[in-house]
């Protein structure tokens, strides 16, 4: 076992010694800096329910866009809407909760797929790359199975991706409180959802929001592992990888009238349907596509396996 | 009759369908060096991937130590140290994480075992800098030092002589001798070129279409006794001419300051007597070509071992 963590440790070193992964940090950051910049706009307007007249201010606020509503109906949709939220604030008598650093976390879970893309990434060069560095000859020829190594450098690709998570919620947390300051440790908010408004805690929607979506990355890095495996070149796991995760409703939709689109792998990644309420297809339940996920996954490291285990390392 | 420390039983490698290695067996001595010399492509670096396990075998067996390759993989692979092809280091780590690298990897490789191989390697200056900018003999002695940090009883490099300069050839030559002879450490050299490593190996294997042609012991083969070819720097190189016609039958080709001569190796001290009578200054007797290397040419039908 102390075997293992010392391979790990290799694996994790070799990663963050290499600037390419410090760039991807980089990135991350002017990004949530930059979205904290964008997001002041909106934070802004939210100061204005901070005091003792907050219900005033939101119903003068919906006369105004009632107003606004009558002379141009272009804005109908969207204020609408507004005066519905502003309605359950009042009906409910909640008192808007000014942005604040947990906002700001929740808002930014679409981060999350650049974790996935950067995941992806990770995983097609771990072991492509000790092929392209000609490495692979000195890293197997050690009293370790193969087996042992290729788990290292899976677990890694996990651990990379579980650190930059960390990283992407703790940085944006701390950026979000320095702009906009902290709510206490459970605020709640009134989120818009399928069933109307809702009022949330925003840490419940911060794990459910980036929760769900780290099925698709565990499920989107094995395959780029594995491609990697297989063809031993980075560029080709990047490119097919990326390219299913973007196109993967597209495929799916484009098979929708069949009775084995059910299966495919991008049909189940989404677990926004169960939550919902909404399945994609009839007969799908949350535990069927669990089933079809860990079938898949199975199938994705078991050929990774295979490849890098039995077969000979050849010459370029 | 000495340890062996590595032997290979009926090796086979088929690739799509096409013998690549046709059963070698031969086997390598405790404190032996080894050079494994056979044209390119003859399936030399073929060979030895599979002695270290990059390769499976479709026949035979590598035993290392008594262990298989095949079926004791960690045991046999222990006790084996390695470069194959090129020396590869991870470019963006330096010399020493290099090794720090590896040493995870192996049981039991101490921070002074490592401090040792540096030295050994002569490797103290740059092991602090990025292994991306270490010359190709630099990256060479880090291949040979991290090969060496868990102390293996078979030390395997690939044409460790390539890319190399003549002092860096003379520098290797001289610690693979040193490690054969202190450490009993048995050395596997393979190269294309007989006369890069003729002088530091014991054997010397042949190879061609993966099969090993002869096996000679190098010490043997000097000493045999069929026509060498010998240089004398000799004053005055007309009289020593005359001599060499008139008491030994010999045909010389002079040279600037040299007479070029075919003779047995048996004639050269009865050649310096009698120039020595004639009162010949004699500065220098040199055999410049080798049996060894003329045995070989014949053996694989061609002028050169390219």
């Amino acid at each position: 076992m102390s075997n293992f963590l010392q391979l790990l440790m290799n694996e994790q070193i070799k990663l963050y010694l290499r600037k390419s992964t410090w760039i991807m940090y980089i990135l991350i950051s002017v990004l949530v800096v930059g979205l904290a910049f964008l997001s002041n706009y909106g934070a802004e307007q939210m100061e204005t329910y901070q005091d003792e007249n907050w219900r005033q201010t939101l119903q003068d606020e919906n006369a105004e866009l009632q107003k606004e509503m009558e002379q141009d109906d272009m804005t109908q949709g969207w204020n609408t809407q507004q005066i519905e939220e502003n309605n359950y604030y009042l009906d409910h008598d909640i008192q808007p909760r000014s942005y604040d650093a947990w906002q700001f976390v929740m808002e930014n879970k679409f981060l999350l797929s650049l974790v996935s893309l950067l995941t992806i990434i990770v995983a097609a060069g771990i072991i492509a790359n000790e092929f392209k560095w000609g490495t692979i000859k000195l890293l197997l020829i050690r009293p370790i199975t193969r087996t042992k190594i290729l788990a290292s450098k899976y677990v890694s690709v996990l651990l990379f991706a579980l650190f930059t998570l960390l990283y992407v919620l703790i940085f944006s947390w701390f950026v979000g409180a320095l702009f906009f300051g902290i709510n206490g440790m459970d605020p709640h908010i009134v989120l818009s959802q399928d069933e109307g408004f809702v009022y949330v805690s925003v840490i419940q929607q911060i794990i459910e929001g980036y929760g769900l979506q780290l099925i698709t990355l565990v499920m989107m890095a094995t395959f780029a592992f594995m491609i990697s495996a297989i063809f031993r070149q980075s560029s080709l796991a990047i490119g097919i990888a990326i390219f299913l995760m973007l196109s993967g409703n597209a495929i799916v939709s484009f098979f929708a009238e069949y009775s084995w689109a059910k299966y495919i792998l991008f049909a189940n990644t989404n677990m926004d349907q169960y939550v919902n309420g909404s399945p994609m297809f009839e007969g799908m339940s949350l535990g069927f596509s669990l089933t079809v996920l860990a079938v898949y996954y199975v199938i994705f490291l078991a050929i990774s396996w295979v490849f890098f285990t039995k077969r000979d390392v050849a010459g370029h | 009759m000495p340890e062996t420390a590595m032997e290979l039983i009926n090796v086979k490698k088929t690739m799509s369908n096409k013998e690549i290695i046709k059963g070698l067996s031969f086997s390598i001595h405790k404190g032996e060096v080894f050079g494994f010399i056979g044209p390119n492509g003859a399936g030399k670096t073929t060979t030895i991937r599979m002695m270290v396990g990059l390769m499976g075998l479709s026949g035979g067996d590598v035993r290392i130590l008594g262990s298989s390759i095949k079926s004791d993989y960690k045991e046999a692979v222990r006790e084996v140290g390695a470069i194959v092809e090129n020396p590869e280091m991870y470019p963006f780590m330096t010399g020493h994480q290099n090794l720090m690298h590896y040493a995870r990897m192996i049981p039991d490789v101490t921070k002074d075992r490592i401090q040792e191989v540096i030295k050994l390697v002569g490797m103290e200056k740059p092991i602090n800098e990025k292994a991306g900018k270490y010359s190709l003999g630099m990256r060479q002695r880090l291949g040979i030092a991290q090969a060496l940090l868990h102390k293996p009883s078979v030390l395997i490099l690939d044409e460790p002589t390539n890319g190399l300069d003549p002092a860096g050839i003379r520098e290797i030559r001289q610690y693979i001798r040193k490690l054969a002879k202190e450490e009993n450490v048995a050395v596997i050299i393979s190269s294309h070129l007989l006369s890069e490593v003729e002088q530091m190996c014991d054997r010397i294997g042949l190879i061609k279409n993966g099969e090993m042609i002869a096996i000679q012991d190098v010490n043997a083969a000097a000493e045999q006794t069929t026509g060498v070819e010998i240089q004398l720097e000799v004053a005055p190189l007309k009289q020593a001419a005359e001599i060499l016609k008139s008491d030994f039958d010999i045909h010389p080709v002079t040279a600037d300051h040299t007479l070029n001569i075919k003779a047995e190796r048996e004639t050269i001290p009865t050649i310096i007597q009698t120039f020595a009578s004639h009162d010949i200054q004699i500065y220098q007797v040199m055999i410049t070509k080798s049996t060894l290397e003329d045995k070989f040419f014949d053996l694989i039908g061609e002028n050169t071992i390219e």
